[in-house]
């Protein structure tokens, strides 16, 4: 059985969790993000951010969770030299139901995953290590991060195995992104723990898991190794492993016992914010459509094919052009060129901040095809130039000669000059007239896919005679 | 020009030209030099205070617009921030501690042109009641030096008493206020919970403390709560009901109102004699005033010093968990310690009394006692919040002594936990249900002063004031020898 | 009863060294047993009392740096960091 303790920062907000320092930390050099609130200066106390609390209530809600009648923090008190005020602030259901969510689920592939408790918490600064390793090496630490805005997932132990876990956190991660509540891709802006056991016995925490993919690994060995000790009659331990980066294994963290005793009590600083229905309900009413209800709506509105639709819903950068973009008469073609010939140019988020291309590009260069200016392999050439340049489509297509070849004569030149090139091919495809297209996509390579398809394969058929 | 004027003679002598903001400086000034051999109100002093008080004459020559406090000197206790200049919580662990913001409460002063006379003396992060516990020797009893002030706020209250400044700001966890104005027969209050900004106070106990204004007089303290009072961004936990001006209407008197005697605090073996006695004293005075006088109990009060240190030192140890002596703190080369045993070695700068809270706060919420201690606390004060509450829906104010017993020698106490602890019994009650209490200097028996204590209603600080004016003018202190 | 070892314990847990338990010792555990006064006390049904906040009186979430360099005024200040004993 398999549980997850996600932490998630809110990057979309301007100011952290408790003060107005930054929440994007990320551009800031070393300690220049901080203040003497986020630093815990003796005095200081947390004004806690009202966008947080409606960002956080968001995604309690997308997870289908209980929201409190009221809201309140505990402080966990644990002494660590990223955390200045040696306690987090943080949320449990200590004196009930206080913490911006819980008691919620969520469907992958059939499968009911129960979110147990969604909290609003501090995230901790920075340490970094120089030296040899973390045993001997001097300690650094980088405030900056302290303080920033942090939902933490906690789920019932629902999974059976590594690769559910793996979709679980990928259909979180887009509704995250599609909520505009956080850029998972962001490094460190998406974490995640495991509890791991096997066959009712002790529970395992797996920890400092450095990304998704190591996380299936993790969970993964720590099944084995579990399986493995409960086979030859070992005993497994209930403790905390961290996963080990280098060597691909968990290993034991030092049985810490004193420290499990985070001593918690009322974060008396923070009054429990009052969760009136009139704001969850306006809250509600902002949430963007969900993923599924996006899904279905280009299906049956549009008629676009499933796996197409898929794909658009569930990332938000691609819903969001397509939004844009589409209109009554064009949406399966916006579609289809995002899906099929604008997915590869911009499939990272270094890519999609530098590319220039806005949804007007899409609708443009949709109308060319349609109107027979330009053909599909041409707009996909296009596409890149756009990206790239951000030129209007006109622009582009004039300037490099991207219009579509229709003209008989022209085609008939070339093809014919093919035929003389590739008389084998125009032999077989004699025989297997099928085979014709590869005589076709070399008319589009010579013609930098500019010929005219339908023109191209009839003239072809007429001049091999078949 | 005598030092031992009231606020409000000040600010009349600066507006009728009688004295200068300058010369009452520099005459404070001379006088601390003197006094603080022998009181030790102060842990520093304004440097700058002479040449700020001259920039205020300048304003009042030119006919500038002057802020309400006309360069009128007010100390401020030092676990309260001042940008630039050191606030120690009279630890070791912060003796070379630099705050780098002003509390709210000192912007609002300095705004009004105070002159903010230096930072004074409190037992370790103002934990305890006679200053005995400051890391850097206690402060005195002007009324009789082998006394002590009361505490924690006792340099507060010694510097006011002692005439080395006319205001003064405490703070107040569970009598930290009215404590040391009772031992040093001068005025305390302590706002209701949320009133005043706790914006740049040093956190003992969060969840139940509050700065409180300190002077001679009543209409003093209205004057300073005046300026101190109402919501702050900054702090969450101010509420955000408009404040009344404290000081218009503060002789109306008290005919009529009732008021009830806490039953619990007024009576029984921990009483002292002599308290008693003063405390009949202004009980008379009461009635002759024109209120109805009637006993009432609120049996939760016999938990609430058990309340009182369960909630404190939970609280506390998580306060005070920040000074590990990394990011500010004192010099103690980290070479040869990992970042455990280098806390733990700098954290043993903290005095004995804030050692033991901070054991009994590592106790009362951990797994194990969190229910046994904690829980029961939590729900004792809740308990409480509605006997008082229910109080004073038959009263318009609650009176008890200040503190049970008279001001007792250095050492007298000291090591016996559970007698320092049971002087709280009278004021732990007002910061557990969040009402506002105040003390008022009532009688000096035997060189020892004796104070009574008014509580009001949630947000009635002007009917407190007025009760205590009241009450005041039925006594006269005589006048202090230093 | 609470022993010398859960004193110890719990001094740990504070990162507090104390060479000396006895010297704690007396003081705390008469503290802890006067503590037991509130088995009394009838409480039976009693809510946790705390303050409230309606959201509109939270904080806008807008950006304003503090403005003095925060870092050089901390110590153990060294380049761009603040500088931690190493961990375990």
């Amino acid at each position: 059985m398999i549980g997850l303790e996600i932490h998630c920062q809110l990057t979309k907000l301007e100011s952290k969790l408790f003060c107005t320092c930054k929440a994007n930390y990320r551009e800031f050099e070393p300690n220049t993000n901080i203040c003497p609130t986020c630093m815990g200066m003796p005095g200081t106390l947390p004004r806690l951010n009202k966008k947080a609390v409606e960002k956080a209530t968001m995604i309690a809600m997308a997870l289908n969770c209980h929201t409190p009648e009221r809201l309140g923090f505990f402080r966990k008190n644990y002494f660590y030299p990223d955390l200045p005020k040696n306690f987090q602030i943080t949320q449990l259901n200590m004196y009930g139901p206080t913490s911006i969510g819980d008691q919620g689920k969520v469907s992958v592939e059939g499968k009911e995953i129960r979110i147990r408790r969604i909290q609003l918490e501090e995230d901790p600064g920075r340490l970094i290590y120089e030296g040899a390793s973390e045993k001997t090496a001097i300690t650094l630490v980088d405030y900056n991060r302290a303080g920033t805005p942090l939902v933490e997932i906690v789920t019932e132990p629902d999974f059976d195995n590594p690769r559910q876990v793996r979709i679980f956190l990928n259909v979180l991660s887009d509704l995250l992104q599609n909520l505009d509540v956080s850029d998972p891709t962001l490094e460190g802006a998406m974490r995640a723990d495991a509890n791991v056991s096997v066959q009712d016995g002790p529970r395992v925490e797996v920890k400092n898991i450095g990304s998704f993919h190591d996380l299936e690994k993790a969970i993964h060995f720590e099944l084995t190794r579990q399986q493995s000790l409960k086979e030859r009659g070992i005993e497994i331990t209930q403790e905390t492993r961290h996963w080990d980066d280098k060597r691909k294994i968990t290993i034991s963290s030092r049985s810490k016992e004193e420290d499990e005793d985070y001593r918690y009590i009322l974060e008396g600083d923070i009054p429990w914010v009052i969760m009136d229905d009139h704001a969850i309900q306006s809250w509600k009413k902002k949430m963007p459509e969900s993923i599924s209800s996006k899904k279905e709506r280009y299906i049956t509105k549009y008629g676009i094919p499933l796996q197409v639709a898929d794909v658009l819903s569930s990332d938000k950068y691609y819903s969001d052009l397509f939004e844009q973009a589409h209109h009554e008469t064009n949406a399966k073609e916006i579609a289809n060129l995002i899906t099929t010939d604008l997915m590869g140019l911009v499939d990272t988020r270094e890519k999609r901040e530098q590319s220039k291309l806005i949804p007007k590009h899409l609708s443009d260069l949709v109308d060319m095809i349609n109107s027979g200016k330009v053909t599909r392999s041409s707009a996909k050439n296009a596409l890149v130039e756009i990206v790239k340049s951000g030129k209007s489509v006109a622009e582009i297509i004039s300037s490099t000669g991207m219009t579509k070849i229709s003209d008989s004569s022209e085609l008939g030149k070339i093809i014919d000059e093919i035929i003389s090139q590739e008389s084998a091919a125009v032999q077989q495809a004699k025989e297997n007239p099928q085979t014709i297209n590869y005589l076709v996509g070399k008319v589009m390579q010579k013609t930098k896919g500019k010929a005219d398809p339908a023109i191209t394969l009839k003239i072809l058929k007429e001049k091999i005679g078949i | 020009m005598s030092l031992a004027i009231s606020a409000i003679d000040y600010i009349n002598g600066i507006k009728n030209g009688s004295i200068t903001a300058e010369e009452f400086i520099a005459k404070t000034l001379d006088h601390i030099k003197k006094q603080e051999p022998k009181l030790h109100a102060f842990l520093s002093i304004n440097e700058d205070a002479i040449e700020q008080a001259r920039q205020i004459d300048k304003k009042i020559k030119s006919g500038q617009k002057v802020g309400a406090f006309y360069g009128m000197p007010i100390s401020i206790k030092d676990n309260i921030c001042i940008k630039g200049g050191k606030t120690t919580c009279a630890s070791k662990m912060l003796q070379n501690y630099t705050s780098p913001y002003d509390a709210t409460v000192v912007s609002n002063l300095k705004s009004q042109d105070a002159i903010l006379i230096g930072k004074t003396n409190l037992d370790e992060f103002a934990m305890g009641v006679a200053t005995e516990f400051s890391a850097f020797g206690p402060s005195r009893n002007p009324w009789n030096v082998d006394y002590v002030p009361g505490g924690s706020s006792g340099g507060s209250a010694v510097s006011v008493a002692g005439l080395e400044s006319i205001l003064s700001l405490g703070s107040d966890t569970g009598g930290s206020v009215r404590n040391p104005a009772s031992f040093c027969s001068i005025v305390g209050l302590k706002p209701t919970y949320g009133l005043v900004s706790r914006y740049g106070l040093i956190s003992y106990s969060n969840s139940i403390e509050q700065i409180g204004p300190m002077g001679r007089k009543v209409e003093d303290v209205a004057l300073l709560l005046n300026h101190i009072a109402g919501k702050d961004p900054y702090d969450p936990t101010t509420l955000t009901s408009p404040t009344p001006d404290y000081l218009s209407g503060i002789d109306v008197g008290i005919s009529g109102k009732k008021i009830g005697i806490i039953k619990e605090m007024s009576s029984g073996a921990g009483l002292d004699k002599t308290v008693e006695s003063v405390f009949r004293n202004a009980m008379s005075a009461f009635e002759k005033l024109g209120a109805k006088i009637e006993e009432v109990s609120l049996d939760m009060v016999q938990y609430t010093v058990a309340t009182y240190y369960v909630l404190t030192t939970a609280e506390a140890g998580s306060n005070l968990s920040r000074y590990d002596n990394l990011r500010y703190g004192y010099e103690l080369d980290s070479e040869g310690y990992e970042f455990k045993s280098y806390i733990s070695k700098a954290r043993r700068n903290f005095g004995p009394e804030v050692t033991r809270r901070m054991i009994l706060g590592g106790f009362v919420p951990s797994a194990g006692f969190a229910g046994k201690y904690l829980l029961k606390a939590l729900k004792v004060k809740n308990k409480l919040k509605k006997q008082i509450q229910s109080a004073f829906t038959k009263f318009d104010y609650l009176i008890s002594p200040t503190v049970p017993v008279l001001p007792f020698r250095f050492g007298e106490k000291i090591d016996d936990p559970l007698a320092m602890y049971l002087a709280d019994i009278n004021t732990v009650t007002a910061n557990l249900t969040g009402v506002p209490a105040i003390s008022i200097p009532y009688e000096i028996r035997n060189g020892l002063p004796v104070g009574v204590q008014i509580h009001a209603n949630i947000l009635q600080e002007k009917q407190l004031l007025q009760a205590g004016y009241a009450l005041q003018n039925t006594t006269e202190i005589p006048e202090i020898n230093l | 009863m609470v022993t010398k070892e859960e004193i110890q314990n719990i001094a740990k847990l504070m990162r507090i060294d104390i060479e000396n338990t006895d010297e704690y010792f007396e003081r705390v555990q008469k503290v802890l047993s006067y503590f037991d006064i509130l088995d009394k006390a009838d409480i039976e049904g009693e809510e946790i009392p705390v303050q409230e906040i309606s959201i509109e009186n939270l904080r806008e979430d807008q950006y304003a740096p503090f403005n003095d360099k925060l870092i050089q005024q901390l110590k153990n200040y060294k380049g761009i960091y603040i500088r931690a004993p190493k961990m375990n």
